[in-house]
Order: structure tokens, then C-alpha cells, then sequence
């Protein structure tokens, strides 16, 4: 009798057992879930956790502002290069400032070759606006010659990894880039606008950039509706939740842009918080681009 | 507009070099987070990045090859990297010739046979350019290679080799391109001494070539022990940290 009760609860006992990392293929969300009820995340972050962050100017020499930023396992690398174009016939003395995000195959299997992405264009687009309504660069400084000559400044980024949280990553390549920038000054003969060749730039022969602000920006992320929130998801955890919420600031604390997308909808002590941990970060970013 | 001097009357060239020097080499392996293997080289001021994602299963099964892989090879120069902006498409026929020299370089090494019906992608990214565009990326391309545990026969290290003025020189910068020298990249199999690539599109004499090519020969045994100590620090770091 003895016996055949033991192998009776030796056939109850659970037949599937998987590997943590078997577990995280085949359900995601759930493996997900194991962690945030503890209050952390599977990289050992916690919930409002953001990832160590790197940025390295001028890496690039060919370029007149570069930088190169990291953040956890998403690397981007941003040149800035001034070329000399008309200006549009009615703004004949403001330059251009155009931002571009691209995101190739190479920067993660999840991403094909061919045109630019619904996500890398809306990237794009989500930091032309930001430049352009907190009017972080006065055009008008960006002008040789009105109605004949000014400066375009082509702000491309380039991502070689991607691991998540592209917008933070660029935008925050964009404005060291732009702190970075150095234009030869133009010289005037005769009609003919040159641009001379020397070889070293100073403060005499060329000017850099004068920044109106700085705006930076923390993304987070929605999970669940029990609207855990998550900063600075990576890219498996991007791939599972439902929403974000992004908050650009500038160094004065004021709002640049802001934005929420997705999931089911958010109180607005949630908004806040997420204002609140926005400027923290912000801060930190800001003393990491001035240590550079 | 003045001529720039090739090569000063003591036989220096505009960068300070000799002519058969080769420029400083920075090279690491496994700098990406996503990719399998990755690798990132400096000749001088000319970077770039190589990804490698494989192998992996094909993303079209029309293309799939039963009894090897297919590698596809992508380069990319960025916008900032030369000193003019240039904006190059991807459709680039330049861009599409050098890559497709590349892939054909590699496929002569790589054991595909050991992967049917896989694909190997190569990604490049220039991010400086300052002359030996090609060289840079079959160099990069045999370090992410390796880094991604893709088996190959040999190490592939390429060299490019011109006449400046007089004189043959290797490893040419940009300016030295840019003028009207006769410029040829080779890339060879190290151990073995056999050459996989031979690239020129100028016109040189016939006899003038046996010279460059056997300079640049020498030229990619340089760098075949620039890469070869890349690798193995690196495997060394590795071998310490599996060792506890």
C-alpha cells in the first residue's frame, strides 16, 4: 500500500521544468511578470533604473561635431556637417538644421534592409521637432549672405547597436554633436564666398555653435495594466510592452516636448512622476556631456 | 590651385610616413552588443565597423543553397565621413561593387560547406574615410569573422599599393588617392600566400606592377600580425575570465 501511494505522488510531481532562459522564449510576459512583482528587472535594474550612459565627442574628424553615445547595449554614433546651400525665399537668412536617425540591419537582426522604418523616420521627426520648437539654434546664426548663402547643418545618426530607447540615445547624440560643432568662417572675394582650407581651427578662423538650450530626454516604458513603469527599456523589454511615455527637458527644467503612446490610460500622478525622474536624469546626463 | 607635394625631396610623404610604412592599426574585436561578432579598425583616420550576424537561417528560402551558405555583404559610408558630405544610397553603384568584392573575397575562405542553407550577413559602416576604404573593410570583415566563431580557412588581410611620384608606396590616404596615382588593393591568405583579390582601375606599365604587388604582399604580412595579436589578446582576456 505504502508503495503505490509513493509512486502515485512520484507521477503527480510536474512533468515540464524549463531553463530560465527556455522560460523567457516561451513566455515572455509571464517571465517578465516574475520579476517586476519582486520590483526588479531581469538585467538587475530596478524599475526606474536607467542604464549606464557614455558619450564621446569629436570622434570623428572628417566631421565639423561629432559624438558617440551608449546607453546599456544601444550605441549611436552622430556627425554634424555644415555645407553651404540657398536659403528658402522666404526665411533668405536663416540656415538649415536637419536631423536624420537611421537604423540599418546592422544595428540588430530585428531590422531589414531597405528605406528607412516607420520608427526610424518617426524618430527623425519626433527630434526636427524638438529642435525646431524649443528653438535650440537660431537660424539666423546659421547665415553668410542673405538671400544668397547660408550654413545647412546635416545632423546624421547612425546607430550601430541597438538595445532600446533609440529617441534618448539620439537625441542626446544630436545636442553633443551640436555643442561639438565647429564652422570654418567664410571669407568674402569679390561675390565668391571661400571657404578657406587651414588646417587648424580656432577661435579666429572658425565659430562654434551658440545653443539656446539643451533638451534632453528619459524614456519609459508601460507594462501591464498594472502600469508598472519601466525607464530606459531595453529592446526585449520594448518588445513587450504596450506603451511609453517620453519626456524631453530642458536644462532649466522646462517641458520641450512630451509624449504618451499606447497602452491602456495613465493617472496623472503617473505623468508626474515620470516628469520628476525625467529631470534627475536629465541632470545626469547633463554633468556626463560636461565632464566630456 | 597649388599641387600638394606627394613626396617631400627626403622621400617623406604628406603624412610624415615613409612610402612602404603602413599607418597606425587600432583594431578591437566584439564592440556590439547585438551583432555575433563585431570588429572596429583605424588605418590612420580611415574607421570602420564591422557586424556580423550568422549564421543564420535565410531570409528568402528561394535563395537558400543546400549543401553551403550564402554570405550578403552591406557597406554603408556614412554621411559624415568623408570632408564633403555625400549623401551615398544604399543602391550606390560604387558602394554595390565593393561590397560584392568583399562577398566574393570571403566566400573563397569561409568553410560554407560546414553551413547548408544559411546566410552569413556582413554589415560595414564607414565611419571615417581617409583613403584604403577597401582595405579597411576586408580587414574589419576577417576580425568580425572570426569574433563571431565563423569557421575560415585563413585570415584575409588586404593592402592597397600606388606609384606616389617615383616611388612605390603602401597603405594611401586620401589625398594620395585622390590624385593621379595608379592604385592597387590586394588582399591575400597569409599562411598559405595566396592572393584572393586584385583590384586596380588605373593604368600602370606591366613592369611596374610586379613591384607593387610584392610590396603590398609584404604590406598584408604586416597586418596579418596586427591582426593576429588583436585576436589573440582577446581570446586571452576570454580564456581568463572562463578560468575561475
Amino acid at each position: 500500500m505504502a508503495s503505490t501511494s509513493i509512486s502515485v505522488s512520484a507521477a503527480e510531481s510536474p512533468a515540464f521544468s524549463f531553463s530560465a532562459s527556455t522560460f523567457q522564449k516561451l513566455h515572455p510576459v509571464e517571465f517578465f511578470r516574475k520579476f517586476i512583482s519582486q520590483g526588479v528587472r531581469p538585467d538587475g535594474r530596478l524599475l526606474e533604473g536607467f542604464r549606464p550612459t557614455t558619450v564621446h565627442k569629436n570622434v570623428v574628424s572628417t566631421a565639423n561635431g561629432s559624438a558617440m553615445v551608449r546607453i546599456g547595449g544601444t550605441t549611436v554614433i552622430c556627425g554634424v556637417k555644415a555645407e553651404v546651400a540657398e536659403p528658402k525665399m522666404d526665411s533668405p537668412n536663416q540656415g538649415y538644421l536637419v536631423p536624420n536617425v537611421e537604423l540599418s540591419p546592422m544595428c540588430s537582426s530585428s531590422f531589414r534592409p531597405g528605406p528607412p522604418s516607420e520608427q526610424a523616420q518617426a524618430v527623425s521627426e519626433a527630434i526636427n521637432r524638438v529642435l525646431k520648437e524649443s528653438k535650440v539654434l537660431d537660424l539666423t546664426d546659421l547665415c553668410i549672405e542673405e538671400g544668397k548663402a547660408v550654413w545647412a547643418l546635416w545632423a546624421d545618426v547612425s546607430c550601430v547597436s541597438y538595445d532600446g530607447n533609440i529617441y534618448d540615445a539620439a537625441l542626446l547624440s544630436v545636442m553633443t554633436a551640436l555643442s561639438d560643432v565647429r564652422i570654418r568662417k567664410p571669407t568674402y572675394n569679390e561675390g565668391i564666398i571661400k571657404v578657406s582650407g587651414a588646417e587648424i581651427l580656432d577661435d579666429e578662423n572658425s565659430f562654434t555653435l551658440n545653443l539656446a538650450r539643451t533638451p534632453l530626454s528619459a524614456t519609459f516604458s508601460l507594462f501591464d495594466s498594472s502600469m508598472a513603469l519601466l525607464a530606459d527599456a531595453n529592446a526585449a523589454e520594448e518588445a513587450i510592452c504596450q506603451g511609453e511615455i517620453s519626456v524631453t527637458l530642458d536644462e532649466k527644467g522646462q517641458i520641450c516636448a512630451l509624449s504618451k503612446v499606447g497602452a491602456a490610460s495613465s493617472s496623472q500622478t503617473l505623468l508626474r512622476q515620470c516628469i520628476a525622474t525625467a529631470r534627475t536624469r536629465t541632470d545626469e546626463l547633463r554633468s556626463i556631456i560636461r565632464s566630456q | 590651385m597649388s599641387r600638394v607635394e606627394l613626396l617631400t625631396p627626403e622621400g617623406l610623404r604628406v603624412d610624415g610616413r615613409r612610402p612602404a610604412e603602413l599607418r597606425k592599426i587600432t583594431s578591437t574585436t566584439s564592440v556590439l552588443s547585438q551583432a555575433d561578432g563585431s570588429a572596429y579598425i583605424e588605418h590612420g583616420n580611415t574607421k570602420v565597423l564591422a557586424a556580423v550576424y550568422g549564421p543564420c537561417e535565410v531570409r528568402h528560402r528561394a535563395l537558400a543553397v543546400h549543401d553551403r551558405a550564402i554570405i550578403n555583404v552591406e557597406l554603408n559610408v556614412a554621411p559624415f565621413s568623408t570632408s564633403e558630405r555625400r549623401r551615398r544610397t544604399k543602391t550606390d553603384k560604387r558602394l554595390l561593387e565593393m561590397s560584392s568584392f568583399v562577398k566574393q573575397t570571403f566566400e573563397a575562405v569561409v568553410m560554407m560547406n560546414l553551413y547548408p542553407r544559411s546566410q552569413i550577413d556582413v554589415y560595414l559602416q564607414v565611419i571615417q574615410h581617409d583613403g584604403a576604404m577597401l582595405q579597411a573593410c576586408i580587414n574589419a570583415t576577417t576580425l568580425a569573422l572570426i569574433d563571431a566563431g565563423i569557421a575560415m580557412s585563413d585570415y584575409v588581410c588586404a593592402c592597397t599599393a600606388g606609384w606616389i611620384e617615383r616611388e612605390p608606396a603602401i597603405d594611401l590616404n586620401y589625398i594620395e588617392e585622390s590624385s593621379d596615382t595608379s592604385e592597387v588593393t590586394i588582399a591575400l591568405l597569409p599562411k598559405s600566400g595566396k592572393v584572393t583579390l586584385v583590384q586596380m582601375e588605373s593604368r600602370l606599365h606591366v613592369d611596374k606592377l610586379e613591384e607593387l604587388l610584392s610590396l603590398a604582399r609584404d604590406g598584408c604580412q604586416q597586418l596579418y600580425g596586427e591582426l593576429d595579436r588583436t585576436i589573440r589578446d582577446r581570446a586571452e582576456d576570454l580564456a581568463k575570465k572562463i578560468v575561475v
